[in-house]
């Protein structure tokens, strides 16, 4: 497909045909905290960000949504599905964040599918950004999900100095620039693209053998890292987990949720609705009379970061995109990259 | 249709911030009369009676020795014991007393302490048995309605004991310990609040007390690096949960 090249000034055209359809989602402040919210205005979009507190996720499998109502008449039960509907354009996603989307993909449309979370997927335009100023925290490079990106997306961008390279992933994505007359990508370009490829990796300090990491993880179910880390001692300098469960909400591929119901005053009617949750919370592993599977925290942050390297429900492969979120916020300081070195899989 | 649940609701050492929380149900709360039966409540009601209660909410530490006459008879009356609050769940507040001789405190207070007849404050689970606590200073209005419902449906209520962390990032919030050096104690208070504080920018004060299962001793270590002195430290877990297990150590027992 073709690829054209936009001046920075000038992104608010682009900004204006994408509203014209949709409503647009991009990150609003620069920096580590940013955030993804609605753009109104060209002056609200900050395409210079790092990273996100929560990842993009949360438009597709957000923190709380009521899924359908209920109720019971004359002896009769009746539900009714709450749908969304809602056209969403989300600009300024980073590489590691749209390989997370993938991977989700896969999960909920996998075996058993998730009418929800493929709705909210369907209704959404994806204008992707390359990564050109990777966070101390990233190590997209060793997952294969960066820092910049060949596929998951309907328009792709790419910061090449005082312009931006616009690239097509889709027919979608074509449709949204048509009549745009933007300047055809040249050579050159390209050849800036490739350059800044290059400078960016070079920014990228942490790494994971990912290839490795789940066998490696496997092997070592009962390493004393795993004690170090749930109850004293820490590991690479960490304190031990706190349990507050930061690293999995931030974590743009754990999926985890609980269902629960909301009844009206009547007792006759409600809401079932769903919220994410974390294996590192003690209540996730609860069973019917007070049984818990995972009661010490050794074994909540075994199973989580054994998910995360590919050994636990995700399957063998590693469910991490390496962007480095879960380091950033943890209080304790805990490195995932430094805990699969501590057991041979850096 | 069944008779409505007879409910009663009682204060013991507190400020009497959790019955109000109840009173402020408002809209809900007119519902409420429909569902449940108030026996008891001296705060709103004129005609009390103290024969049996199908539910009792308990506000309120116990401090003095009628006081733990007073909660046994209470549970001997009651099918279902609510610790409503802090307060009644582990002492709250009042028990920041117990870290100073009693008679200092009272001389803090009274002119004359020859009627005092005080003690250390504890929650109410020392003495009786408590069949559901609701966390908070005072609890939010959502985990009293999700209690009456599931009263009524006879099932377990939702009441989530993980960190405030959790709500916190549900609002897409910027944590304020990781990213502002700021001593939020949000990782091992129990969540139930909606994270009100860190979402306009201030510090948990850990007014919900411990969550399940918290890792106090390495929050500690976190302020401590921070650089704050142990005075400090112990402060903040004391405000709100210094008599519970969870927070003893670092409360300075
Ligand atoms: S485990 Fe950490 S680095 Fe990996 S995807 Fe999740 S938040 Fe990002
Ligand atoms: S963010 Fe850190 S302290 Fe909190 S649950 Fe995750 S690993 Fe543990
Ligand atoms: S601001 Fe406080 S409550 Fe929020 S995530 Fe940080 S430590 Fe937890």
């Amino acid at each position: 497909m073709d690829a054209y090249t936009i001046e920075k000034k000038d992104m608010k055209i682009l900004l204006k045909r994408f509203q014209e359809d949709y409503k647009v989602f991009g990150p609003i402040k620069p920096g580590l905290e940013s955030k993804f919210d609605e753009i109104k205005s060209i002056e609200q979009l900050h395409l210079d960000y790092i990273s996100t507190v929560l990842p993009p996720k949360k438009f597709f499998h957000p923190p709380k949504e009521a899924m359908f109502s209920y109720k019971i008449e004359k002896g009769r039960f009746t539900s009714k599905e709450i749908k969304q509907n809602e056209k969403i354009l989300i600009i300024g996603i980073h590489p590691c964040d749209v390989y997370a989307l993938l991977k989700l993909d896969k999960l909920f449309s996998g075996d058993f599918k998730d009418p929800y979370y493929q709705n909210r997927r369907k209704n959404c335009v994806i204008v992707a950004l390359n990564c050109v100023k990777p966070s101390e925290y990233s190590f997209c490079s060793s997952m294969n999900t960066g820092p910049f990106l060949d596929k998951g997306y309907d328009i792709l961008l790419t910061d090449i100095g005082t312009k931006y390279l616009i690239e097509l992933g889709t027919k979608t994505g074509e449709k949204l620039i048509e009549g745009l007359n933007l300047k055809k990508a040249t050579k050159d370009n390209y050849h800036e693209k490739k350059r800044r490829l290059e400078t960016s990796k070079k920014k990228i300090k942490k790494s994971m053998d990912a290839l490795k990491i789940s066998r490696i993880a496997q092997k070592n179910l009962h390493h004393e890292v795993w004690f170090d880390l749930g109850e004293c001692g820490g590991v690479a300098g960490s304190l031990p987990c706190l349990s507050c469960g930061s690293c999995t909400f931030v974590c743009p591929t754990c999926y985890c949720y609980d269902v629960y119901d909301t009844v009206d005053f009547s007792l006759k009617s409600g809401t079932r609705n769903r919220e994410l949750d974390s294996c590192q919370l003690l209540e996730y592993g609860e069973v019917a009379h007070g049984g818990n599977f995972r009661k010490d925290r050794k074994d909540r942050i075994r199973h989580w970061m054994l998910c995360k390297f590919g050994v636990a429900a995700g399957g063998s492969n590693s469910s991490c995109v390496g962007c480095g979120r879960c380091i950033r916020v943890c209080p304790s300081k805990i490195d995932i990259t430094a805990v699969a070195k501590a057991i041979g899989g850096g | 249709m069944n008779k409505k649940p007879k409910m009663a609701i009682f204060k013991f050492t507190g400020c009497a911030g959790c019955q109000l929380e109840f009173l402020h149900l408002e809209d809900e709360f007119l519902d409420l009369l429909d569902l449940f039966d108030i026996r008891y409540w001296k705060m709103i009601k004129r005609d009390n009676d103290e024969k049996e209660w199908d539910i009792s909410l308990v506000e309120g530490g116990i401090s003095t020795p009628r006081e733990i006459e007073e909660i046994k008879q209470i549970r001997k009356k009651t099918k279902f014991l609510v610790a409503f609050g802090d307060c009644a769940i582990g002492g709250c507040i009042p028990s920041i007393r117990n870290w100073t001789p009693q008679m200092e405190v009272e001389d803090y207070v009274y002119p004359d302490t020859s009627s005092i007849h005080s003690m250390k404050v504890t929650g109410i689970g020392e003495y009786v048995k408590v069949d559901e606590i609701l966390k908070g200073c005072p609890p939010h209005r959502d985990t009293l309605i999700e209690l009456f419902k599931s009263a009524l449906l006879k099932i377990r209520p939702r009441l989530r004991k993980h960190s405030v962390c959790v709500e916190c990032k549900f609002n897409d919030n910027e944590c304020l310990l990781t990213s502002k050096k700021m001593a939020c104690m949000g990782p091992v208070i129990s969540a139930g609040c909606g994270a009100i504080c860190p979402t306009l920018g201030r510090v948990c004060e850990g007014c919900f007390g411990p969550m399940s299962n918290p890792n106090a001793a390495a929050l500690a270590e976190i302020f401590k690096d921070m650089g704050l002195n142990d005075k400090d430290i112990k402060r903040k877990f004391r405000k709100y949960a210094g008599m519970s297990p969870e927070f003893r150590m670092e409360a300075g027992h």
